[in-house]
């Protein structure tokens, strides 16, 4: 067991999520740097299924009860990172402040045990279900460990060559679609030319951006499913971007979708950041994918 | 002719049109049961939502260009229908803080605006948004209002809104721009169900004044 001495900004417990449910109006959810997560399960051991912590912005402390393996990865923290290390029984795991990078997961091995609610132990904002308590963590709350083990922890740090890059700028590759044409001619061009603000007002389901003198013109369309990565554009010109508790489906069109590769990126980005598109094809994002998965499965 | 889109680098955005009607629904249904029935290889699953289907697929198993390939070849040999099922009573509450300015806008009497709303059966078009929300219409004319102009942080559960020809029952608890016009107690949303919700695309509804 392990007991929550202070919960952080906002915690929560998250695995890679329920994708499939979305046409009940579920988001797919789980850890929104995927990349960073699947890397925190392997240091430790755990199957790729493991749920674990995502801390945002400033993680919280911890009281161990037992001797446990904890991986630390994604935004930068105090504590050593990207390692399987040791943590004894009755000391504490303090994650403090995150920089650069937002998000910051914490994996023990065996994997976070609490009950998993439509397949799935993440908790879901939207809903407020799952993740435990239906909520992010707080002060007094207990962590049960399961056993979800799949190898020996590694005994190497991650390699930097293998991680993705924290701090901003951010370079994030979209591919056009699926309402570009809703936009005129030149709007697409005009988005990948312009370099946007991060606003302060960004959660899982979703960040906000600012790119003055962008203005790009659009009229709200006929309700349509959407995508995680699928960039909105409101009737004022704002932007958001999805992110994996997204809502799925809505009435602004979207000009151009983030690749899954790089929705791991955008995860990091803290407000107040710049972040440019870049339009690819579909064979530059397979590349992208690829290569973090090779990335994966050279380490492991 | 259905248009097929990109929704990133793991799903395709089919869109049957771009209008509220039963028969773009039946397209969009019709469509869904053939992808679930045919299982092309590295089809994830789908998402329905009145006059489109979204296809999530694994870029590792299958490509766009050949999923896009099969929905085509489906194109035209679907039959469009939607299922006929039993009409679901929704006892309504007709108390909702924005029915005083929808009569206002409508040029109608709150008892009208009531009158119209729960006076013909809707067809729920899309489950949606946030968990268990439903998407219902067409809305008659007379009614037709526009979204708020700055959404609420917090909408109940339960609470029915109307915004455009659309009309909707929020399950849980979240934001919206709706108009509230009035609230059920019937539950829509239960993760420890199944199904979760209360109704899914094709699925018809009442809506029943109770005092």
């Amino acid at each position: 067991m392990i007991e929550v001495i202070a919960g952080g900004r906002w915690t929560t417990i998250q695995d890679r999520g329920r994708p499939g449910l979305e046409r009940f109006g579920i988001p797919p959810g789980g850890a929104a740097d995927w990349f960073a997560a699947r890397v925190a399960n392997e240091l430790v051991g755990n199957l790729p299924d493991a749920a674990m912590l995502e801390c945002t912005a400033t993680g919280p402390t911890l009281r161990f009860d037992v001797d446990r393996i904890v991986a630390v990865t994604g935004g930068q923290v105090d504590s050593a990172g990207w390692q399987a290390v040791r943590v004894a029984r009755g000391s504490r795991l303090a994650i403090g402040t995150i920089a650069p990078g937002l998000r910051t997961y914490v994996a023990i091995r065996g994997g976070i045990d609490v009950p998993a609610v439509l397949g799935s132990r993440s908790f879901c904002q939207l809903g407020t279900f799952g993740g435990g308590f239906g909520r992010p963590l707080a002060a007094g709350d207990r962590l049960p460990i399961g056993r979800m083990v799949g190898h020996e922890p590694v005994v190497e740090p991650w390699p930097p060559s293998h991680r993705l890059p924290l701090p901003g700028p951010w370079e994030v590759r979209v591919i056009a679609g699926p309402q570009t044409d809703a936009f005129a001619s030149d709007a697409l061009g005009r988005l990948s030319a312009t370099a946007c603000r991060v606003r302060p007002d960004i959660d899982r389901m979703g960040l906000r951006l600012e790119s003055p003198g962008l203005r790009l013109q659009s009229q709200e369309i006929l309700t349509v499913p959407m995508t995680a990565g699928a960039i909105q554009v409101t009737p004022s010109g704002g932007l958001i971007v999805l992110h994996v508790d997204h809502q799925t489906s809505g009435g602004y069109p979207g000009i151009a979708t983030v690749i899954s590769a790089d929705l791991a990126l955008l995860a990091q980005a803290r407000p107040g950041d710049t972040v440019r598109f870049r339009v690819v094809d579909p064979a530059e994002a397979a590349r992208a994918a690829r290569r973090l998965t090779d990335w994966l499965h050279t380490e492991s | 002719m259905w248009r097929v889109a990109a929704a990133g680098d793991r799903a395709l955005l089919v869109t049957v049109g771009t209008t509220i009607d039963p028969a773009l629904l039946g397209q969009v249904l019709a469509l869904d049961r053939a992808l679930q029935d045919r299982r092309p290889s590295g089809l994830l699953g789908t998402v329905p939502a009145y006059a489109s289907l979204l296809c999530h697929y694994d870029p590792a198993v299958t490509g766009a260009d050949r999923l896009e390939e099969t929905i085509h070849q489906l194109e035209g040999t679907v039959e469009a229908a939607i299922p006929s099922g039993a009409v679901v009573d929704v006892a309504t509450r007709y108390d909702g803080p924005d029915l005083p300015q929808v009569a206002l806008k409508t040029n109608l009497t709150p008892a009208r605006v009531v009158e119209q709303h729960a006076g013909q059966e809707y067809l729920v078009y899309c489950v949606g948004f946030a968990p268990g929300f439903t998407y219902c219409g067409a809305l008659p004319d007379e009614i037709t209002v526009p979204r708020l102009a700055s959404p609420r942080l917090r909408v109940p559960a339960g609470s029915i809104g109307i915004a455009g020809r659309q009309t909707g029952i929020y399950a849980v608890d979240s934001p919206g721009g709706w108009n509230l016009i009035g609230r059920t107690a019937l539950r829509l949303f239960d993760p420890s169900a199944d199904p979760c919700t209360r109704f899914k695309p094709g699925d018809r509804l009442r809506f029943v004044p109770i005092p």
